[in-house]
């Protein structure tokens, strides 16, 4: 091992520093996702800051305005990211310089990656004080901790105890009593440790590349806050990718919010503590984000973070200057054709109120309250309607306003997030057909129990959705409504010409018996089994029934067939047969010189013309 | 389709409000509740298919059906809520008079225990004004019956034939009921039926009293007439609560369950009809 690599010797190498090794997280979220913004806000320009552990390079250069030092395990990493960096020590907690302090000290990959193979091991609480006694008097600590009783482990279709990968040379559990297992055990051990905590995020939907930070008092009180509903939801839905699992994680997330047990579900906590005494910097903990959550796909134009602030006033929209604010603005709307685009500047002002009708809707139709589901409805269809233009069309946000992104308060309906925007306006009826649509799907597909027959398709329960919000949609609009659906989605999704033609075959061939598009759960594919297995039982006995129905009417058929040749060999029916015999042949001639007359009339009628 | 479906013109008064027109009813994917009922919705007796959905009136019939095992349960209103919405404002006709009086029927099969006459005399005490009587097919048909209410000088009616095996139904039945419970002030009987929920809706002060004339095999699973007195207590009488009627009345026709026309084809499984075939051909 040399040090030849290292960029104008900004790596040391005190010992302990791992060669074949890497901890980089593979997966990354565009500009370091929510994490790097909290860091961003929390680091203030100057300051000295100590990264121990991997994290993502983009934080890095979110941090430009401040001097980083980086506490490395892996020496390939340290390579990495010597560009970045103000100096990198490669090596375990033990290899920091013992009269160093930091005004900033951030472990947002948790503790148990600082230490390395190599060297005497500290132990969790050991990795803690070392790095407590890194951060200087006023100075602050922002730490991550893996729940063991995380979502991501509730859904893993792997036990955490089975783990046989690189990684798992020591496996961390609640089985571990020198590792803090919940947030008032870490609230302990930091104040043990001389820190005061401060503020704390869940983070979802995994610690690594956690693309929601919520605040989790926030979070406990929050059960019918429809931000904390969709954002749960948007991280959950499709959060694990090709992999299986064992429930729909946003089902669980959402349940969680609404029992008020989100915070305690977390992947993983990002706590932050300060060590008293010192210079403090007066407005530094006073605005924390409630919510950070990414919104658009990585790697796809327009993803940005949303941040939410608290004001005394209510809740509004932070103004986060991403580094993609620029790239999203002009690659919209002129200079593509894509379906949708998005503007970072449409979030300002007050974060609207009330609970998702998405939410709202599920709950309705579980509970067969069709007066409800008839209410909510009419209010989402009126107010669509109320945004449409002098010609009943929807542009801009109201265009893509669909169940999962409209919050009601009361009476009032309005657009969530209204970043995203349509780029072409949407006839009225076919914008209120996509968001029902979405809806019907998600009921249908997601196995949810609701007051309509069996027999219904996805098009057709988006017409019963569409009657009961007054608006009698014929199945072309539905149709249409798909179709605007897969150009939206494939904008999202950043595909290409080929898949996007694939996306919107597939969304048009949904049926009520699939598990829902994209999932890979244990629980929704039995679902589906078990929908298909009921519908194969009702078609069966209907095949049954038929076939006995048309027994029955055959036997009635052979009487009466039976009656009518005894009556037609009867006398009195030929004698009348007879007598009518010159009348049905008058009615065939005058018929037949009908035709003869229309024909010669209609090559006339044509010259005429 | 199942041919209790089309019991009383009904399959025909949802095919009019669906917009099919005045053409035969297409078949229907499930089962249309086709009297008031205090099962699930079901006529007792008549042999279903398994899972077939259950197109019922009411809210409350919708959970007892679910509680006996039927699924596939769908709440759509009454047919006659449908005639209501297509003959909203009919001609405002003569001023309403007198009473209709729906003494209780079995169907065919049922014979029914009771007296006429008694009935007779506690209808001329009660009634303050004309009385027409409605009989059922049956008993119109019974010329002992008819005369009997005749010479009490009741108009005597029937709204037709409710059909069959598909045979004979009076597709107008219900539109026939309707005129005519349009015409009188009050409507009667001797039970909590059909009628008298289709009297209130169309209009009419209801009134439920008399010997309620027990079928000589009523069936007793749903607890029969004395569990309809129990539940539904504010019904009877000569003279009954109007507003308490109306509200009982629009939950037990589901009248805020009336599908859209375009909601209704969807759940009747006529959202993709073939072309009409011609029935008729000119030979």
């Amino acid at each position: 091992m040399t040090t030849e690599t290292a960029p104008a010797g900004r790596i040391t190498l005190p010992g302990g520093e791992m060669l074949a090794w890497s901890d980089l997280p593979k997966e990354r979220l565009a500009d370091g996702g929510p994490l790097a913004a909290l860091a961003a806000r929390i680091v203030p320009p100057g300051a000295r800051v100590l990264l121990a552990g991997p994290h993502d390079p983009a934080l890095l250069d979110r941090l430009a305005h401040a001097e980083v030092t980086c506490l490395l395990r892996s020496h390939p990493d340290a390579v990495a990211l010597a560009q970045r960096a103000a100096r990198v020590i490669v090596g375990g907690p033990a290899g920091l310089p013992d009269d160093e302090t930091y005004d900033v000290v951030i472990a947002a990959a948790g503790l148990d990656q600082v230490e390395s193979v190599e060297g005497t091991r500290l132990g969790w609480n050991g990795v803690l004080t070392r790095l407590v006694a890194a951060v200087r008097p006023g100075g602050a600590l922002l730490l991550r901790l893996d729940n063991p009783l995380g979502l991501h482990r509730l859904v893993s279709t792997t036990p955490w105890h089975a783990a046989r990968d690189d990684s798992a040379w020591v496996i961390g559990g609640v089985l571990d009593q020198a590792h803090p297992a919940n947030r008032d055990q870490l609230r302990e051990r930091l104040t043990g440790a001389g820190l005061r905590p401060r503020a704390c995020w869940a983070a979802y939907p995994d610690g690594a590349t956690a693309t929601a930070l919520l605040d989790a008092d926030q979070l406990d009180r929050g059960a019918g806050c429809g931000l904390f509903d969709a954002v749960l939801h948007g991280a959950c839905a499709g959060a694990f990718g090709a992999a299986t699992v064992l429930q729909d994680p946003a089902r669980l997330a959402v349940d969680a919010l609404h029992a008020g047990r989100a915070a305690d579900l977390a992947p993983a906590w990002l706590m932050l503590a300060r060590r008293p005494g010192g210079p403090t910097d007066p407005g530094a903990d006073g605005n924390l984000p409630v919510a950070l959550a990414q919104t658009g796909q990585s790697g796809q134009p327009g993803t940005g973070v949303l941040e939410v602030l608290d004001d005394p006033s209510g809740w509004r929209w932070g103004h986060h200057a991403g580094a993609d604010a620029g790239t999203t603005t002009a690659a919209a709307p002129f200079a593509s054709r894509e379906a949708a685009y998005r503007d970072p500047a449409a979030l300002s002002g007050p974060v609207p109120t009330g609970r998702l009708l998405h939410t709202l809707l599920l709950d309705a139709a579980l509970r067969r309250d069709l007066a409800t589901l008839r209410t909510l409805l009419h209010g989402y269809a009126g107010w669509l309607a109320g945004q449409a233009g002098a010609d009943g069309r929807l542009a801009g946000a109201a265009a893509l306003a669909s169940t999962d992104n409209v919050v009601v308060d009361g009476e009032r309906y309005a657009v969530l997030d209204p970043s995203w925007r349509a780029t072409d306006t949407l006839p009225g009826d076919v914008a209120l057909a996509r968001g029902l649509w979405r809806f019907a799907a998600a009921l249908l597909t997601g196995g949810y129990a609701h007051p309509w027959s069996s027999t219904l398709d996805v098009a057709g329960l988006t017409v019963v959705l569409g009657g009961l919000a007054g608006h009698d949609l014929d199945r072309a609009t539905v149709a249409e409504a798909v179709r605007a659906e897969a150009a939206i989605a494939a904008t999202l999704h950043g595909l290409d010409a080929e898949r996007r033609a694939a996306l919107a075959t597939e969304l048009q061939a949904v049926a009520p018996t699939d598990p829902p598009v994209g999932a890979h759960s244990y629980q929704q594919l039995r679902e589906a089994w078990l929908r298909q297995r009921e519908e194969i039982s009702r078609l069966a006995a209907l095949t049954r029934w038929t076939d006995e129905l048309l027994t029955s009417r055959e036997r009635a058929l052979r009487r009466a067939e039976a009656k009518i040749g005894l009556l037609s060999g009867s006398i009195s029916y030929r004698v009348g047969r007879l007598a009518i015999t010159p009348a049905r042949l008058a009615k065939r001639g005058a018929r037949a010189a009908k035709r003869r007359a229309r024909s010669a009339l209609a090559p006339r009628q044509e010259e005429q013309q | 389709m199942h041919h209790a479906n089309h019991f009383y013109g009904h399959a025909h008064v949802l095919a009019r409000y669906a917009g099919l027109g005045d053409r035969h009813p297409p078949r229907i994917n499930g089962y249309v509740q086709h009297g008031w009922n205090i099962g699930d919705g079901l006529a007792p007796g008549h042999p279903y298919a398994d899972r077939t959905p259950s197109l019922l009136w009411s809210e409350q019939t919708r959970r007892r059906a679910w509680s006996v095992g039927r699924r596939n349960v769908v709440v759509i209103g009454a047919p006659f809520t449908y005639l209501l919405a297509l003959r909203p404002e009919d001609p405002p006709a003569q001023e309403r008079e007198g009473t209709i009086w729906y003494p209780f029927h079995g169907w065919e099969g049922q014979h029914v225990k009771g007296d006429h006459r008694e009935l007779i005399a506690r209808i001329r005490d009660t009634e303050p004004g004309p009385v027409t009587v409605c009989l059922y097919w049956h008993e119109y048909g019974m010329r002992h019956v008819r005369r009997l209410y005749e010479r009490a000088g009741f108009r005597v009616i029937c709204h037709g034939y409710r059909g069959h095996w598909w045979k004979d139904t009076d597709p107008e039945f219900l539109d026939k009921q309707l005129t005519e419970l349009r015409r009188h002030k009050r409507v009667a009987s001797n039970r909590l039926t059909s009628a008298i929920f289709y009297g209130i809706a169309a209009g009419c002060e209801p009134a439920v009293y008399g010997d309620p004339m027990i079928l000589s095999n009523e069936d007793p699973t749903f607890g029969g007439t004395a569990r309809i007195r129990r539940q539904w207590p504010e019904l009877h009488g000569a003279a009954v609560d109007l507003p308490t009627a109306v509200a009982i009345a629009r939950a037990e026709l589901g009248t805020d369950h009336r599908c859209t026309p375009a909601e209704l084809r969807e759940l009747l499984g006529w959202a993709n009809l073939p072309e009409e075939e011609e029935d008729d051909s000119d030979d």
